[in-house]
C-alpha cells in the first residue's frame, strides 16, 4: 500500500533522511524505532506531505504522490496522529471530530464515524462540548486516535503517541492499536517505546540518525541484540 | 462642565445620545478590526493595507453610488470591490512573501496602502467627494433622543453582517476549518482542507466588512477623501491588540468599548484632549495590566 524508496529530507543543510526505503502492506501494522532526533517523525511528515522531501519516492497504491500536497493525501485515504497530538485547542471534542472528518461529504457517514469515536473511547462522548484544551493527555490522545479515524483512512500514520502518557494510558492505546490492525486497518506507527511498538507490529525497521540499520519481523527485532541493547534497555 | 448649563433631564439624554454615538463608531471599527484580527488570526501578519482597502470600498460605493443612484446598490458594490481587491492582495502581494520573515509582507503592506492612498488621489482627485445618499430609514426619536437615519444603518448593517459572519464560522463546515487553521493550519491541512482557499475566504470576508465599513463611514460624515484610511489604520491595529490579537469576539467587544471611550471622554466629560489618542491609550492600559487582551486568557 505504501512504498518508500530513497528518500532524502533536509532541514537547510541537515540531512534528516539519508535516503530510507520501506514498505507497508495492506492490512499491516508496520512499526519504525529509533532514537530521539534519528528522524521517525521526519518520516511520517514526509508521508503526509507536511515536510517536502527532496529527492526519493512516496508511492502510496501504486502512485508516485511525493508532489502532492498535505491536503490531497488526505483526500487519498492518509491519515495522522500527529507527535504531541495537536488537539485544536479552542474547538470543542466534537469540533475536532468533525474536523478529522473534512473529506467526508456525507452527512451520514460522519454521524456513524462520531458514534464509532465515541465507542472506541467513551470519555469523549462524556467530554463532547468541551474544548480540546480542557481535556488530560490521555484524553488528547484518545482525541487525535479518534479524530484521524473519522476520515476513513485507508492509512493511518502514528507518530509518537505514548509518549507523556501515564502508563495506564500507554496500555490502552496499544490496546485501540491492535483492535485497529485486526479490523485491518493499516498502520504505520512510529515509537520510542520500543518494546510495545514491537509486541504490536508485525514488522518493524530500526532508523539510526536518518538510516534504516535493521529490517526484520517484530519477533526476530525484539530478540536481536543490538535493538536489546540500544532500545530495550539491555539484557 | 455639562451640568453646568443644562438641566439634568438634557443631560440624560446627551449620555443617551452619546452612548447611540459611541456604539455606531464602534461598530465601525468593528468592521474594520475584524478583518485585521482574521488575517492575523491566520497568517500572523500585520495587514496595515488593510485600512487602504476600507477606503478602496468607500470609493467603489461613492462610484456606483454615482451610477445607479441607489444607496443598497453602492454598498453591496463597495463590499463587492473590497473583497475583489483583497483577495488580488493576498494572492499577489503576500503569498509570494510568506516564506520570508514577517517583516517583508509588513513592509510590502505599508507600501501598499501609501500607493493605495496616491491612488485615490489620482483617480478621484485630492478634494472630499460628498456621499449624500438617501437611504430611505428616516430617523428615530423616541422623546428628546434621536437617533439619525445613518445611525440606524450603521447598527442595522453592522449586526447583520456580524451574524452572518459567526453563523457562518459556527455552523458551517468552511467556517470550522477557518478557525482550526487559525489554531493550527498545518494540521488543518492533513485533514484535508485547502489551507491556501481557507486564507482567500478570510481575506474575502475580512475586506468586505472593511468595504461596507467604508461606506457606511462615507456616508455617516457625507464625506470620502483619500487619506480617510490613514486614521482607521492604526486605531484598528490598536483595536486588535486589545481584543487579543486574532480573538474575533474580543475585537468586536473592543471596537465598541474603543467607540464608547472616545465618544463618553471627548462628548460628555468635554475633555480637551485628541480623539484618536483614546484608543491608544485603552491599549497601552490593557497592554499593562492585561497583556493578553480585554477577552484573552493569560
Amino acid at each position: 500500500m505504501l512504498e518508500v524508496r530513497g528518500l532524502e529530507v533536509s532541514y537547510g543543510e541537515f540531512l534528516a533522511l539519508k535516503g530510507i526505503g520501506f514498505t507497508v502492506h495492506e492490512g499491516e501494522l508496520v512499526t519504525i524505532i529509533g532514537a530521539n532526533g534519528a528522524g521517525k517523525s521526519t518520516i511520517l511528515r514526509t508521508v503526509m506531505g507536511l515536510v517536502k522531501c527532496r529527492r526519493g519516492e512516496i508511492l502510496f497504491k501504486g502512485r508516485d504522490i511525493s508532489a502532492t500536497p498535505a491536503h490531497q493525501r488526505a483526500l487519498l485515504g492518509i491519515s495522522l496522529v500527529p507527535e504531541g497530538r495537536k488537539i485544536f485547542p479552542d474547538l470543542t471534542v466534537t469540533e475536532n471530530l468533525l474536523m478529522g472528518a473534512y473529506t467526508q461529504q456525507d452527512r451520514k457517514t460522519i454521524d456513524a464515524g462520531m458514534e464509532e469515536a465515541f465507542k472506541l473511547f467513551p470519555r469523549l462522548r462524556e467530554r463532547q462540548d468541551q474544548v480540546g484544551k480542557t481535556l488530560s493527555g490521555g484524553e488528547q490522545q484518545m482525541l487525535a486516535i479518534g479524530r484521524a479515524l473519522m476520515s476513513r483512512p485507508r492509512l493511518i500514520l502514528m507518530d509518537e503517541i505514548s509518549l507523556g502518557l501515564m502508563p495506564i494510558y500507554v496500555e490502552e492505546t496499544f490496546k485501540v492499536i491492535q483492535n485497529l490492525h485486526r479490523q485491518g486497518v493499516t498502520i504505520l506507527l512510529v515509537e520510542q517505546n520500543a518494546r510495545k511498538a514491537l509486541q504490536a507490529a508485525d514488522r518493524g525497521y530500526v532508523l539510526e540518525t536518518g538510516e534504516i540499520v535493521l529490517n526484520d519481523t517484530s519477533r526476530n527485532l525484539a530478540h536481536d541484540p543490538l535493538v536489546k541493547k540500544a532500545y530495550l534497555g539491555g539484557a | 462642565m455639562w451640568f453646568d448649563d443644562c438641566s439634568l433631564l438634557t443631560g440624560f439624554n446627551m449620555l443617551w445620545q452619546q452612548l447611540a454615538n459611541g456604539i455606531a463608531i464602534g461598530s465601525v471599527y468593528a468592521l474594520i478590526s475584524l478583518g485585521l484580527t482574521m488575517v492575523y488570526g491566520i497568517l500572523r501578519i500585520l495587514h496595515v493595507a488593510h485600512a487602504g482597502i476600507y477606503a478602496l470600498g468607500a470609493y467603489v460605493g461613492w462610484f456606483s453610488f454615482r451610477l445607479v443612484g441607489d444607496f443598497w446598490v453602492s454598498l453591496l458594490f463597495g463590499m463587492a470591490g473590497a473583497a475583489v481587491a483583497g483577495y488580488l492582495v493576498e494572492r499577489f502581494l503576500y503569498s509570494p512573501l510568506l516564506h520570508l520573515p514577517r517583516i517583508a509582507p509588513l513592509i510590502a503592506s505599508i507600501g501598499l496602502f501609501i500607493a493605495l492612498e496616491e491612488a485615490f488621489r489620482i483617480v478621484a482627485g485630492p478634494h472630499t467627494l460628498t456621499y449624500n445618499a438617501r437611504i430611505g430609514l428616516g430617523d428615530l426619536s423616541i422623546g428628546s433622543f434621536k437617533l439619525t437615519e445613518t445611525q440606524i444603518l450603521i447598527l442595522l448593517v453592522t449586526v447583520v453582517i456580524l451574524i452572518v459572519l459567526w453563523t457562518f464560522l459556527t455552523r458551517t463546515r468552511i467556517g470550522l476549518a477557518m478557525r482550526a487553521c487559525a489554531m493550527d493550519a498545518e494540521t488543518t491541512s492533513s485533514f484535508g482542507v485547502n489551507v491556501g482557499r481557507i486564507i482567500a475566504i478570510n481575506f474575502i470576508l475580512g475586506s468586505a466588512m472593511a468595504g461596507a465599513a467604508g461606506v457606511l463611514i462615507g456616508v455617516y460624515d457625507n464625506q470620502v477623501w483619500p487619506t480617510m484610511g490613514s486614521i482607521p489604520a492604526y486605531k484598528a491595529l490598536a483595536i486588535v491588540v486589545l481584543g487579543g490579537l486574532g480573538n474575533i469576539p474580543g475585537t468586536v467587544v473592543a471596537s465598541i468599548v474603543v467607540g464608547l471611550s472616545e465618544t463618553f471622554f471627548i462628548g460628555v466629560l468635554a475633555i480637551p484632549f485628541p480623539r484618536d489618542a483614546v484608543a491608544f491609550i485603552a491599549m497601552i492600559l490593557v497592554l499593562m495590566f492585561r497583556p493578553y487582551g480585554l477577552l484573552g486568557k493569560a
